[in-house]
């Protein structure tokens, strides 16, 4: 079933990726999924192609060798899961069996970020630096359900390995009508022009960074977002010219180690590359094991929330040159 | 009945022909041990040699004229750090030159490494060296020829100690779910890890039945007799059988040089030109001696 679209509308990322998978399922025969006893949706997959649907049970490292053992053979397998498990249990068959021979595999996963209120064991904070660190891969945060969908087309003529993180994925508010922006893995989007300050997010803080752009521009702020979904590689060029166009202005904020993500791999561009800043925040989850609550409470807790992104927004536009 | 792949036709060797290819294996390894500067895992090379003859030139298909051919065997070599003595099996069978091997092995940008990888070596059907991961590669390779109604086999290479890995049993566990017949793991049951003897700190018993209760088709393998090895690969189950197959084959860590035999000292290291000599001698004496039963 095709996807019907109206902006601002709430979807299932997870639909999404069902509905996805299953239709690429015909254009690539050589496409399989794989998981370990998640189903996030894959049952129209597994209907339309049972003899290319693996569930290994809980064996995330058996999930990640099976899908490199495929690869191997010419095939495109989309492994898919919990990330807190899925990005640590298996970072070194990630590693060693996947980015070593570089082999065309998908991970994509929920729960990246404090969310769903499972608690620091069901939290993936760290995934993004884990696979960042890793050659080959390409690391991508994706805050719009509908976007997931095109993210998984493009990465099907990869040749090599593509790690996908979402949040809970249930049920999230599309960002960009489709064809209004350029979506294209690699190259980081601006959800929202502005000239005062830059706002980097990826991933669920995306729409939150963009509510906070709209609260500062009733004060007379003009604040440009950028949806940096792409960890790596990274949008190099972009980061230079926002910091050229925004009077060197930086916040970041992302569901994410605040020290390992997106803020670092902004710092490390602006450092390599000379890049001239009058002032950078960065907000994210510190080193802390983030206890219960619901999304928005950790997020205020932990201080990136709404109210922490305007406030340091506000902190940096004001920070004297 | 044997392997019927047309890819390995030619290659019906007897008992005694694989029993003369293994000494000719050994002896290449004590060579490059004596040439190499550095460490070479000699004991857990020496354990597999038979292993790897009794597949490379009797029962797996492989082609070393057309390393793509779909019809070949695959073969996972999990305990990579045995990877030299599968270079030279391979070279002997025709897919690189033993000099090269000799030359370069160990040196920068040499495609010959401790530890085989797939990109710089094509011939090498997956890159490994850390254990316990080449079991679920091995499932997904052989769950892809089901797919494709592929009517090859894959083998998979383990020490016995790699078996303590928890991921083996996930891929063992997989394998049995998928009804994997297609899949054969060997384990080269040499009874040593790096450190210490099997059961001293690590009870590994009762091993055979730890496959069997994974739902594993097990048979026992002498892994130093060509004549086990043939008759457990004449044997194996057809490949479209629901079952997958272990392969328990009995072993001596550091197998023909007696001063390297069970030897904890031997997990890895390198020969002088007089300890070269004397492995020579050992493993010339263990022909002698076994031509004369």
């Amino acid at each position: 079933m095709p996807v019907t679209f109206t902006f601002g509308e709430w979807f299932s990322a997870r639909t999404i990726i069902g509905q996805t998978l299953a239709d690429l399922g015909d254009e690539y025969p050589n496409l399989w999924t794989v998981t370990p006893d998640i189903g996030m949706t894959l049952v129209e997959f597994r209907e339309k192609f049972p003899d290319r649907f693996i569930d290994v049970g809980l064996a995330e490292q058996a999930a990640v060798g099976v899908a490199a053992g495929l690869a191997y053979e010419g095939n495109i397998p989309v492994v898919s899961g919990m990330l807190p498990f899925l990005s640590m249990r298996t970072v070194e068959q990630i590693r060693s069996d996947v980015c070593y021979p570089n082999l065309p595999v998908k991970i994509i996963g929920t729960h990246g970020g404090l969310v769903g209120n499972g608690g620091s064991t069901h939290y993936a904070v760290e995934d993004l630096s884990l696979m960042c660190s890793l050659t080959n891969m390409t690391v991508t945060s994706i805050g719009d359900p509908l976007m997931v969908g095109e993210i998984l087309r493009q990465s099907m003529k990869m040749t090599g390995p593509i790690y996908i993180r979402l949040g809970v994925g249930k049920s999230d508010q599309a960002i960009y009508e489709p064809g209004t922006h350029d979506i294209t893995i690699g190259k980081g989007i601006v959800a929202r022009e502005g000239s005062d300050v830059t706002l980097f997010a990826h991933g669920t803080t995306v729409a939150q960074a963009l509510e906070a752009a709209d609260a500062l521009e009733k004060d007379g702020h003009s604040v440009r977002v950028v949806d940096m979904f792409t960890l790596k590689p990274i949008d190099a060029d972009l980061i230079e010219k926002c910091a050229k166009e925004t009077g060197g202005r930086f916040v970041v904020v992302e569901d994410h180690l605040a020290y390992g993500g997106l803020a670092s791999r902004i710092a490390d561009v602006v450092v390599d590359r000379g890049i001239h800043l009058t002032a950078f925040e960065r907000l994210g989850i510190p080193q802390v094991f983030a206890g219960f609550g619901s999304d928005e409470e950790l997020r205020d807790k932990h201080g990136y929330g709404l109210s922490a992104t305007v406030a340091a927004t506000q902190r940096v536009i004001a920070a004297k040159g | 009945m044997g392997p019927t792949n047309t890819a390995n036709a030619e290659q019906r060797h007897s008992v005694a022909e694989l029993e003369e290819l293994a000494f000719e294996l050994r002896s290449k390894l004590l060579y490059l041990c004596g040439t190499y500067e550095g460490a070479v895992h000699i004991g857990g090379d020496l354990s597999v040699a038979d292993i790897l003859i009794a597949l490379y030139h009797y029962g797996m298909a492989v082609d070393p004229t057309n390393i793509v051919n779909p019809k070949r065997d695959r073969f996972i070599l999990s305990k990579g750090h045995a990877a030299v003595c599968m270079y030279i099996a391979m070279a002997m069978r025709g897919f690189f030159e033993f000099d090269d091997i000799v030359n370069t092995y160990g040196q920068l940008d040499s495609a010959f490494g401790m530890h085989p990888c797939k990109v710089q070596l094509p011939g090498v059907e997956a890159s490994t060296g850390s254990l316990g991961h080449g079991l679920p590669i091995g499932v997904g390779m052989a769950k892809s020829a089901r797919q494709r109604n592929e009517s090859h086999r894959v083998f998979v290479l383990m020490g016995d100690g790699e078996t303590g890995e928890g991921s083996v049993w996930e891929g063992a566990m997989a394998a049995r779910s998928s009804e994997l017949g297609n899949v054969v793991a060997i384990i080269d049951r040499n009874r040593q890890l790096m450190t210490s003897h099997a059961e001293e700190r690590v009870a590994l018993e009762p091993y055979p039945d730890k496959w069997a209760a994974f739902g594993w088709n097990v048979v026992m393998v002498d892994g130093h007799d060509m004549s086990s090895l043939v008759n457990a690969l004449d044997n194996l189950p057809p490949a479209s059988s629901d079952r997958p197959t272990v392969l328990i084959c009995e072993t001596i860590k550091g197998k023909g040089v007696d001063f390297m035999e069970r030897n904890l000292a031997w997990h890895a290291g390198s020969l002088g030109q007089e300890d070269l000599a004397k492995a020579m001698a050992s493993l010339e004496s263990t022909r002698a001696s076994k031509g004369a039963n």
